[in-house]
């Protein structure tokens, strides 16, 4: 349970992609989500399926991370597969097997819409796969930072999810510290009616609840009496660079959009 | 400060948002509410409370800071999960809804904190969650996956009427547990009472 906790998604490796600015990857990301929808025939699926293993290649994870984290929705792209194999009805009849029969658009569209969705899941992917939550924070915060303009909190919201960030496994290991010591005093958490179980809830919970409103307390209090006062004119420790392989990156990017938008039928 | 958010409000929300991923993920750390065989999660237990104890503002934007950590790869959301390809999962609508339920529940939790307002906030709380969840599922379906004319609205509600029961158990529970910690815990403590930063 811990190991995963500890690593989430990220995996450290020396690449390209590990080394470029998380901005540039969230537009990236951005970017592709759109224009997988521009592909609609054979040839533009190809070259969309060219440049994600490519991605896969410059990113240097080992395949088994990938397949760990794409393991629960492949389930999801196999579905999809069947329910259009199944349930459209157009086209000319390709396969007929007792109550079963099998669509030429049926076929098409299967392979097509799982393809497109297997290609977001896998980009998506290597987004979290090279790149650390504090680090699209970060992005976030940068990328985001024309919204102060109308009074929308970026920095603060940022803020928040460092501070989750950083306390997530301090609050799970609470939770089984607290779970012990319930079960030491008594506590049966694992056998009973429902209602009992729901009961034992209880002694969990509340300990949870108010240490953790403590720590955020002395939280608030440490940072106001070391002058925290918003992000106005706050400098960072981690500093965001921009690149020439950022740069590189988008304008490949770019060029593919134009292939797909010439190739397109 | 000029958002109106103390600090202490954006260490509340970001020590809330641990806190859900604890809940999403409670049958890892006890195993006493796999019922069925089916794992619970506490999330939108947790979701109820956000709004109940820390108010309706702050309550929706902690749930807007924890699909944002989830999509930036944080294991917050359910077995772990999270990282940015979880948008397109059909059921990150229960994630978005959980914004709105905290603001809902939240908003009339302030207007009377009674036992029964309490619950029937939790309830509506849930609701929202459902109806949120439920449609988003079926358009997910629809758009993403192109889903033919055989995948109707009512089998989407279908599916959703499994967890219903135990989810209404937990919501009125919910709606308890946050009346008891405000009146017990929370009303004497220190963050209410906290001056406003500067």
């Amino acid at each position: 349970m811990m190991d995963k906790m500890i690593f989430g998604r990220y995996v450290p490796a020396e690449s390209v992609l590990h080394r470029m600015d998380p901005r540039s990857k969230l537009v990236l990301i951005f970017l592709f989500v759109c224009i997988v929808f521009l592909a609609n025939n054979m040839l533009t699926y190809g070259l969309l399926t060219v440049y994600t293993f490519l991605m896969i290649a410059l990113s240097k994870v080992p395949i088994r991370f990938i397949y760990t984290g794409l393991k629960p929705v492949l389930l999801l792209v196999i579905f999809t597969l069947f329910l259009h194999l199944f349930l459209t009805k157009e086209g000319e009849v390709l396969f007929r097997l007792g109550w079963i029969t099998i669509y030429e658009e049926g076929l098409r569209q299967g392979i097509f819409i799982s393809l497109r969705f297997f290609l977001l899941i896998l980009m998506t992917s290597i987004l979290t796969l090279t790149t650390t939550p504090i680090e699209i924070t970060d992005g976030l915060e940068s990328l985001l930072a024309p919204l102060n303009k109308i009074k929308f909190p970026v920095h603060e919201l940022a803020l928040m999810m460092s501070i989750s960030l950083r306390f997530i496994p301090t609050l799970m290991q609470e939770t089984d510290k607290i779970m012990k010591a319930q079960t030491a005093r008594g506590v049966d958490f694992s056998s009973g009616p429902i209602k009992e179980r729901i009961k034992a809830i209880i002694p969990l919970l509340i300990p949870l609840f108010v240490s953790s409103f403590k720590r955020a307390e002395e939280l608030a209090v440490a940072m106001e009496s070391r002058g925290y006062r918003g992000g106005e004119g706050r400098t960072k420790y981690r500093q965001l660079s921009w690149g020439l392989k950022d740069t590189a990156m988008l304008a490949m990017l770019a060029a593919l959009t134009l292939v797909l938008i010439l190739l397109r039928t | 400060m000029k958002s109106g958010l103390r600090t202490i409000d954006l260490t509340l929300a970001g020590m809330f948002v641990a806190l859900m991923a604890v809940g999403a993920n409670i049958t890892s750390f006890v195993p006493f509410m796999v019922i069925g065989g089916v794992p619970i999660t506490l999330q939108t237990f947790f979701a109820i409370l956000a709004g109940a104890i820390l108010g309706s503002r702050l309550g929706a934007i902690t749930m807007a800071v924890y699909a944002f950590a989830g999509l930036a790869g944080a294991p917050v959301f359910s077995k772990f999960g999270g990282g940015f390809a979880s948008l397109l999962s059909p059921t990150f609508g229960f994630i978005l809804s959980f914004i709105f339920a905290a603001y809902v529940t939240g908003k009339l939790i302030e207007r009377k904190k009674s036992v029964p307002v309490y619950i029937t906030a939790a309830l509506i709380g849930m609701v929202i969650n459902y109806v949120f969840g439920t449609n988003w599922m079926y358009m997910a379906y629809k758009l993403w996956f192109t889903a033919p004319e055989g995948f109707t609205y009512q089998m989407a509600w279908l599916w959703m009427a499994v967890p219903l029961p135990k989810d209404i158990i937990l919501s009125v529970f919910a709606g308890l547990m946050a009346h008891r910690l405000e009146h017990r815990v929370f009303a004497s403590s220190q963050f209410r009472k906290m001056n406003r930063a500067a």
